[in-house]
Parts: C-alpha cells; structure tokens; sequence
C-alpha cells in the first residue's frame, strides 16, 4: 500500500510540471481568448466594457470579414486536394518506379519546405512581376506576345497564393508519402500484376488503402496548418490586398486587434477560428474514418 | 535512496522550467556623471523606435540629456518598437516616454489615442527647456502644436510632442521634366494636360507606392479644395460633408488620377513589392507619385534612368491662382497614463527641442555610416540644410501652404474598418477598374456615421 502511494506521488510529481505548463501557457490563455472576445477593448485597455455577444453578431454582418472567411476556406480546399493529389503521385512514382536521380528529386521537392516563408515570398515577387517576373517573360516567349498578367492584381492574387502554398507544402508530404509507400510489400503489387492490374489500378487499390492511416492524419494537420500558413503568406505576399482582396481570417484579425484598436473584436474572430478549425478537424477525421488494413 | 534522488531530480526540474517565467529583472545600465537632480527611482526609460534615421542620434540624445539634468536614461531602441515593449506594457510595465509615429501597422500609438491613455503635455510647452532661456512652446515652430496629431481630442490640450517633420508631396524626375521641355503643373488641370502628354510618349502620369500614402496626399487634396474649414468638417465626420461639392471634386480628382495610373501599380501596392512601384518614377514609367523626403535615403542603391534628379512639388491647386498645399509629416514623442516618473519624462521632451539635441538629430547617420538628418519642427531649422533637403524643406517657402492633421480618433466601438480601408485602400480597386467611383464614395458614406458616433471626445 505504502509503495503505491509513493508510486503515484512519484506519478503526479513527473507530471505536474507538464500539466502546469500546459495549463498556463494553453487552457489559460485560450480562455482568456474567449473572455476577451465579450469585451469592447484594445490591446492595453485599462478600461474594458462588457459587450456580451455583440462582436459576435457584427461579425456575422461584417462583409470584410465575410470575405476572408471565403478566402481562407478557398485555399483549405484547393491547397489540399492539389497538394495531396500531388504529393501522392509524386510519392507513387519516385517510389514505385525505376528513375534515373530518385534523391535529386526528393531533395529538389524538399527544398521549399525548408525556405522561410519571406524568403518564399521574395522569390514569387520575382516569378509574379508583371514587367520582367519569370512567369509573364515565359508566357510571353510561348504565346509570342507581350503577355502582363496582374498576377497580385485583384483578380489574380488569390491564384497567385494558392499557388506559392502548393509548391511550398508538396515536398514534405511527398516525403512522408514515400516514406509509408515503402513499407508496402512488393508482393502485393506482384501478385496484383500477375492478376492483370495495371499500375493505375494498383496506386488506387492497393496503394492508397494500405497507406490511409497516414492520409488521414497529415490531412488534419495540414487543414489545421494550412489556416495559419495563409496567414503568413498573406502577410509577406500582399498584406491582404489590393484592397482586401487576399485577407485570410487570421489576417483579417490581425489587422482588427491591432491596425484598428479593437481587440476585443480581434479575439471573437479568434475564438471563432478555433471553434471552425476543431470543427473542421472533428469532420476530416469522421468522413475519412475506414476500417484500417493491415499487410 | 533512490526514490528519493527522483523526487528531487523532478522538483529540480519543476523548479527550473518555472524559474524560466519569471519576470526578467531589468538592469539599469551604470550612470554616467551621476549628479544630484536625478530621480528616486533612478532615472526614466525611454523607447524609441529606429527608422531611416538610425538609433545613434537617441544614445547621443538621452547621453546629452542625463549630461545636462543628471537624470539617467535607459534607451530601449528597436525596429519593431511595438514588439519589444508591447508585452511588458500589458503586464502593466510602462515606459516613460515613447518616441513612435502614428499611421504604423500595429497602431499602437492610435490604441493608447483611443484609450486615452496618454498623459496631458500642455504644460511642457510653457516648461523652459533644459539648459536654455527659451520655452518649449516658443521654440516649436507655427501650428505644430495645434493639430489633431497633437492635441487629438480637439479640447485645446497637447497630449503628443512632434517630432521629426517631413513634408510630403509629389516626387518626381526633374531631369526628365527638363529633358522634355514639360513645366511642373500648377493646376489639375495642367496636370491631365502633361497626362495626355506623357501619354503619348508611352510615360504614366502617376503612381503611389502604397495606397497608405494616400493619407497625406488626400487630406492635402482636401485642404486644396475647400480649405482649413472643409478640411476640419471632413475629418470630423461631419454629416452629409461627403454630399458636398468639395467633397465631389476631391472624389473626382483622385478618380481621375487612378485612370492616369500606371496599371500595374495595384498589384505591387504592397509592403513586400511597394519599391517596384517607386522605382517606375525612376525608370521614367510614370511621373508623379506622393511620397516624403526619406524616398531620396530609401532608394539610394537603386538603378536609374540617365539624368535622374529628384524633384518634389506640392499637390497643384484646383483653381488657377487657388492654394497648392503640401502636407507636413511628422512623427510623435508622449508619456503613456501608465509611465511612473512622469516630472522627468516631461523635462525629458522639453530637451528634445533643445539646440543640442536638435543639432543631434539633423546630424543623424543611418546603419550604413549614411547621412539621414532628422528635423525637428523647431523655428529656422530649414536654414541649416544642405543638398535635396535644403530644396524640400524650402517648399513652404515656396508658395505652398503647409496642410497638417488627420482624421480624429475614435474608440474601438468602430470595428472591422479603419479610415485607410475606407478612404484609401479603394483606390487600388480604382485603378483596376474593380470599383466605380460612385461605390467608393457609397463605401465612405455608410461608415462616416459610425465613426461621428464613436468620435473620442
């Protein structure tokens, strides 16, 4: 009895220092976020008037913010479902098949990942000039004309994002497809071609079901990643404009909580993005659900 | 024996990780010449932002201060000011005097406007300032101290010290102007002549790096237009200003400019790309664009066309013989609510316009060893210029009317639109043809009522 009580003491004591950090540096604040979001303050407030849910309903009004709710749910979609396709068939091919160079190109995918995302942003500003960028002068020497696409003009800047997101994400998830692609047996895929399956037939129906588990979960993570990633892009790329036209949620409340005073308003965007992001989170994780298969 | 090592081993640890969230102690730095007059406390702090002018000019300055009063300064200098002491502020630290501008991104001198968390400095214009005969308000030169920069809450009272000043207008290549035989325009309507012109010979009338410089380009274009009382009415929000004939021709005029605008100014509107933008003026792509002095500093590394020289005109008048103005820029020094030895803070701005810290900060070299001199708005400082500068800060000298002020605060019951996404963001959507004029002016229309209602009084 004596010795069991000493071990949960023990037990309690090893976790304690996590539990505190935990508690002061994640429940507390992410409660004080919420409690903030029902006041009308700035950021060194020394008067704060209770508001209740009042940011809460200007927020369903606000075209602005209605706006970069739009605009970040776009890139959510589009930058996942073109990364992973990419990732994945990058993934199938450099680990299926026999090419000249295999690590070259894994490194060459890479890369991105490891770049900052100003350093990033640096390089499209060169790639998206309108006058002398990579991208115009290229178009212009296929189609024979002076082509001058805006490319972080109105129409075009939030193309010209998506963009930048996909090529900076695909390399990492490139990898770690690769890496779960190589634990499947190469019998399957024998077996499977002695059958008659072709190489496409095999991707989707041996592939991709023995690799879900891991699908799965870095397709959470990337939804989870992808709400701030736009934040930083937006903020190196365009600092949310032409007039708006690039803000993201998280910018949008940037710029509320700090640009314009209002911080309280700041933090009901805040909350609302946590409760969208581990909404969306709960919803990936029910549709993906499937019973695992093991090889 | 055992147990017990593991026991101590995670206290040890627990001990070590919370140690880690204790509050830094603050070193004051040893005191120079420590003489009697110097404060219990041991001095104040002074946080001051470092721009183009480098943060040399402010150890010179606070070591010139401590020298003359005995009172120690600690000088916390950063490019990102807010950052450094934003987080002990809302732990309640406070520094004693702040030295940043407003129109920043994070606005943290706005946020304390809007709380009205500044301390009240009327009384350091009537202080004599630190080793002189002379007064502070004596030594500031003419309106500084009577705009809404200043005394933002529009009761007579100073609650922010100018600083460093900087007219603003239209910059431009004078060696193109010379080359081609064109006159700087004195009117718009000169001005769409030249466009026409410039036009023809593939050159865009206008550009702007931002549309943040819009501020200081539209509230000259306001003064131009319907003068001091027009100027004071729309920046109070007053009702119906927006219907009003004024109104309409400064509406037209900046729409008429954005059908002038090199196209692909927008899209590098932008933090990251608004140098590209700039560079269009030297490169001999567009003509004009709103800017202030420090443009010559900033792009000093850049390329340019043959012939280049920097020319800088005030905004043209509306009428032939009317009033061209030109904006006066300039940045704010002020003692927030919560600074603990507000005496020696406020003895502290009275000797930034002292000659010795004047001479300081013309003598101002910036990171790279280069000459950026800062002016303070002080009596005759224009005299002792040389080169570009002497040429800018001649310009009220010139003819043009000097324009100063801003829109006035209001509190954080305004939310999800600030006066730059109303007024100025739009003109990048002009430009692109992606708004009219008349929704741009609807836009304004909705929210002006929502900030007379919200008006800090």
């Amino acid at each position: 009895m004596k010795k069991r009580s000493g071990r949960s003491r023990f037990v309690f004591l090893c976790a304690a220092p996590a539990v505190l950090l935990f508690m002061v540096f994640m429940i507390i604040p992410t409660i004080n976020v919420f409690r903030m979001s029902l006041f009308q303050r700035s950021a060194y407030s020394v008067n704060e008037k209770f508001v209740g849910m009042e940011n809460f309903a200007r927020l369903m009004s606000d075209k602005n913010f209605i706006r970069s709710m739009q605009n970040t749910i776009l890139l959510i979609v589009v930058v996942t479902i073109v990364t992973f396709a990419f990732a994945l068939v990058f993934a199938a091919i450099l680990t299926r098949e026999k090419i000249k160079g295999q690590n070259f190109f894994r490194i060459i995918f890479y890369i991105p990942n490891i770049l900052s995302v100003v350093v990033i942003s640096a390089i499209f500003s060169a790639i998206y000039d309108t006058n002398n960028g990579m991208l115009n002068s290229l178009l212009s020497l296929f189609s024979g004309k002076t082509v001058a696409i805006l490319w972080k003009g109105e129409n075009m800047v939030m193309t010209s994002l998506i963009i930048a997101m996909i090529w900076q994400a695909i390399g990492y998830y490139m990898v770690m497809y690769m890496a779960s692609m190589a634990s499947v047996p190469q019998s399957l895929y024998e077996s499977a071609g002695l059958d008659g399956a072709g190489r496409i037939t095999q991707f989707f129906q041996i592939t991709l079901p023995l690799i879900w588990t891991n699908i799965r979960t870095t397709l959470t993570f990337f939804i989870i990643s992808t709400i701030n990633m736009a934040f930083l892009f937006v903020k190196a790329m365009t600092s949310g404009g032409p007039n708006g036209a690039s803000e993201v949620v998280l910018s949008y409340m940037y710029k509320q909580a700090y640009t314009n005073s209002s911080y309280g308003y700041g933090m009901a965007i805040g909350a609302l993005v946590f409760l969208f992001s581990f909404g969306l989170s709960a919803l990936v994780n029910v549709v993906t659900r499937r019973e695992p298969l093991e090889f | 024996m055992k147990k017990i090592l593991s026991i101590l081993l995670v206290s040890a640890l627990t001990v070590s990780v919370l140690a880690g969230c204790s509050s830094g102690k603050k070193e004051e730095a040893p005191a120079e010449g420590e003489s009697a007059g110097g404060s219990e406390e041991g001095g104040i702090t002074v946080a001051a932002i470092e721009t183009a002018y480098g943060s040399k000019m402010w150890e010179d300055v606070c070591a010139a201060f401590t020298e003359e009063t005995g009172i120690d300064v600690e000088l916390i200098t950063d490019k990102n000011l807010e950052d450094v002491i934003g987080p002990s502020m809302q732990g309640g630290d406070y520094p004693d005097v702040i030295h940043l501008a407003t129109g920043r991104e994070k606005a943290l001198t706005e946020t304390f406007i809007k709380d009205q968390n500044i301390v009240e400095i009327t009384d350091v214009l009537s202080m004599t300032v630190p080793g002189e005969s002379e007064k502070v308000g004596d030594k500031i030169a003419g309106g500084f101290t009577e705009t809404s920069l200043t005394n933002p809450y529009g009761d007579g009272k100073t609650y922010l010290a100018p600083m460093f000043y900087s007219p603003c207008g239209l910059f431009y290549n004078a060696g193109l102007m010379e080359e081609k035989g064109w006159e700087v325009p004195a009117t718009w309507d000169e001005m769409w002549e030249l466009g026409d012109k410039a036009k023809a010979e593939g050159i865009s009338l206008f550009t702007y790096p931002t549309t943040g410089y819009f501020d200081a380009f539209f509230y000259a274009l306001m003064y131009s237009v319907g003068g001091p009382e027009f100027f004071d009415k729309a920046t109070n929000y007053e009702e119906g200003i927006w219907d009003s004939d004024e109104a309409k021709t400064c509406f037209d005029i900046v729409a008429k400019l954005a059908s002038y605008t090199e196209p692909t100014t927008p899209s590098q509107a932008n933090d990251q790309d608004f140098t590209k933008n700039q560079q269009l003026v030297l490169d001999n792509k567009a003509l004009f664009m709103p800017n202030g002095t420090w443009i010559v500093g900033e792009m000093a590394e850049a390329p340019r066309a043959d012939g280049f020289k920097w020319g800088m005109t005030a905004l043209p008048a509306v009428k032939e013989g009317g009033d061209s103005y030109s904006y006066t820029w300039f940045e704010q020094a002020w003692i927030p609510g919560g600074a603990e030895n507000q005496d020696d803070a406020k003895q502290f701005i009275a000797f930034l316009y002292s000659d010795k810290a004047c001479e300081l900060f013309a003598g101002a070299v910036n990171a790279d060893g280069e000459p950026a001199p800062a002016i303070q708005p002080v009596l005759g400082i224009a005299d002792t210029l040389e080169g570009d500068n002497q040429m800018f800060y001649s310009i009220y000298d010139n003819g043009a009317k000097a324009a100063m002020g801003n829109f006035a605060a209001y509190d954080s019951g305004v939310v999800g639109v600030s006066n730059r996404e109303v007024w100025f963001d739009p003109v990048n959507s002009l430009v692109s043809g992606n708004m009219t004029e008349e929704e741009w002016i609807n836009g304004i229309k909705e929210i002006n009522d929502q900030m007379r209602e919200n008006m800090v009084q």
